[in-house]
């Protein structure tokens, strides 16, 4: 690939990243601005914002790549991305909102009356966030290295710096115009050269898509046991998100929160297309990726190999921004509610705090992408989906439709879930992804039950425990929220 | 007989917004509102549950359905496998329908509550 249209492509994004994000700055004033733009966003731009935020380098080029390795087992991911959030509309999205919380610590610190509780959510809150960042950080230094030929590092700097700028200059309000512009940038991205490779295959005659079946690697199947436990992650994974969390406190209220994620759930079903198709056609044109260790760079090598010329350059200039705007784009919304939950908790909550705080949790997760080896992307996201599931997710479901969980329950079962799944995934990842047995390495299937039975036997045994103020919060998160006033306009 | 429904003066409308939550103090001050209330959060569950088992089974046919009919693996349409269209394409539209269903009842269940609450 041409380097210079790779460097092209990565400063044309960070710089419309920062313009909007300045236009941004000059709306946003208060305290409240800041953090979560006030909660006035309207359902389109806070759907699109959410769809921007939650794709991220799994999302763009890990699908693609794990389904040129594996085939169908990986249509399982999207699928799983997908339906995540059908189980956060379920279960989350309305109570949550009218929870009136800004972080996942300040709901747990509400519904349980306990700051011990909140303690320990804003330690596996921050602990989620900094994993998450990692294969971002990794996904750039990939992309720098395919697209320019520089070395990794220069990528995962490149994207903390952008982030770090635009986070500590606007703050939520241009974070949301920002991601909403990434959303649709991402799908141009992947969706134009998908088009483009299949009108451009059907002139020249395919060889038929029929080879799709064929297996490049030569990899096993998926067991049964290793689907469900991938789904498990996945569908209640989603949940505890802190980044994707923080974006339902922008809707103005409880039934626009659903209205939001109902969006959400159209731009994610819409998107994910465009990596299964790019899959499908790596399998058949491209299937030596998959076998000299690099199938998370198909997406990005895709118009390149197939077109050449100017036009491919063209297309690999446009994948090559969306992948960047993956990486900013998650890496910022992860960078923002991780300062969120950590200004408000150890720097007392003001501006300068926030600050200080998104510097923390960018710069925490950059030593994290030095130290350690590289997976697979799109494995490592579905492995912190297998630890958020089993940590915030139950004090999240329990906490809004349990009367009877108390702060003990809520303390004991998310640490059950972290040591769990946190000592499955370690040992797991020591042992070596060949060798280590399907229950280490796709935990979420027992770890996530094993915190459930926890968190509620532990609340069982210390009823007294139980805060008196449940009854108003379980009305507060339930009851809607719209005036009686209004209503009766209407008739 | 013709019901007739009385209802508040206009002037209601405009002291209203001082008191936004109406719903929530009538719920909150009496032992019959927290029966509402109480009633209203077990029907969204119940209606949450039955939604996720919905889309849960769906997923379990599939699974069952390769299992049982090896054929499929070699079923194609336009030339690509039939295992790829399903999973790639048509559940997305289960998981949206299955969402919009849900939005529908839970601001029916909302609505129920909210006409329970003012008739009181």
């Amino acid at each position: 690939m041409n380097p210079a249209v790779g460097l092209a492509a990565f400063v044309g994004v960070a710089l419309a990243t920062a313009a909007i994000g300045f236009y941004g700055l000059r709306i946003s004033r208060t305290t409240g601005d800041f953090y979560v733009a006030s909660r006035t966003v309207r359902p389109w731009w806070n759907a699109s914002a959410i769809g921007g935020e939650y794709l991220s380098a799994a999302s763009f080029l890990g699908v693609a790549g794990l389904i040129l390795l594996t085939g169908t087992d990986a249509l399982w991911f999207p699928v799983g991305y997908t339906a995540g959030y059908l189980m956060l509309l379920l279960f989350v999205a309305a109570p949550l909102r009218r929870s009136g919380a800004y972080t996942i610590p300040d709901f747990t610190e509400a519904r349980l009356e306990s700051k011990a509780v909140r303690r320990v959510t804003s330690l596996v809150v921050v602990a989620v966030g900094w994993l998450y960042i990692v294969p971002q950080l990794r996904g750039a230094g990939l992309t720098i290295r395919i697209s320019t030929g520089l070395p990794s590092w220069v990528g995962s700097i490149a994207v903390i710096v952008v982030v770090c700028l635009t986070v500590v200059a606007g703050g939520m309000r241009s974070i949301t115009f920002v991601q909403a512009f990434q959303y649709w940038l991402k799908l141009t991205a992947l969706a134009v050269p998908v088009v483009f490779l299949l009108m451009h295959q059907s002139d020249v005659g395919t060889p038929a898509l029929a080879e799709a079946s064929s297996n490049p690697t030569g990899l096993p199947a998926a067991g049964l046991y290793q689907t469900v436990s991938l789904l498990v992650a996945l569908l209640f994974g989603t949940l505890g998100l802190p980044h994707v969390l923080v974006r339902f406190y922008t809707n103005p209220d409880g039934q626009s929160a659903r209205r939001t994620t109902l969006i959400v759930l159209g731009l994610l079903s819409v998107f994910y297309l465009f990596p299964t198709a790019s899959g499908l056609l790596g399998r058949v044109f491209a299937p030596e990726l998959a076998r000299n260790g690099q199938p998370d760079a198909l997406v990005l090598l895709l118009p390149g190999k197939l077109l050449g010329g100017v036009a491919g350059d063209l297309l690999s200039a446009l994948v090559v921004a969306g992948a960047f705007a993956a990486f900013l784009s998650t890496t910022s919304g992860l960078v923002v509610s991780l300062a969120g939950v950590i200004s408000q908790d150890l720097l007392g909550g003001s501006v300068r705090g926030f600050r200080v705080a998104a510097l923390l949790a960018a710069v925490v997760p950059l030593a994290f992408a030095f130290t350690t080896d590289s997976t697979a992307l799109a494995g490592s996201v579905g492995l912190v989906f297998a630890f958020t599931a089993s940590t915030i997710c139950p004090v999240l479901l329990l906490g809004i439709w349990w009367r009877g969980l108390s702060d003990a329950g809520a303390i004991a079962g998310m640490l059950t879930g972290a040591i769990l799944c946190g000592g499955a995934l370690v040992a797991g990842t020591f042992m070596g992804s060949s060798v280590a047995p399907a229950w280490l390495a796709q935990p979420a299937a027992w770890t996530v039950p094993a915190a459930f039975g926890v968190m509620v036997l532990v609340s069982r045994a210390t009823k007294h425990r139980v805060p008196g103020t449940v009854t108003r919060l379980m009305t507060r998160l339930h009851v809607p929220e719209r005036p009686v006033a209004t209503e009766r306009q209407r008739r | 007989m013709t019901r007739v429904r009385v209802t508040a003066p206009r002037q209601a409308a405009r002291v209203a917004p001082t008191r936004p939550y109406r719903s929530r103090e009538a719920a909150e001050d009496s032992d019959v509102g927290q029966v509402f209330v109480r009633s209203l959060i077990r029907s969204q569950l119940r209606l949450a549950v039955v939604v996720a088992s919905g889309f849960l089974l769906v997923l379990a046919a599939y699974g069952f359905m390769v299992a049982l009919v090896p054929d499929l693996a070699r079923m194609r349409i336009l030339d690509i496998p039939v295992s790829w269209i399903i999973l790639g394409v048509a559940l997305y539209p289960v998981i949206g329908l299955s969402a919009w269903l849900y939005n529908r009842s839970a601001a029916r269940n909302e609505a129920r509550y909210r006409d329970l609450v003012e008739e009181k």
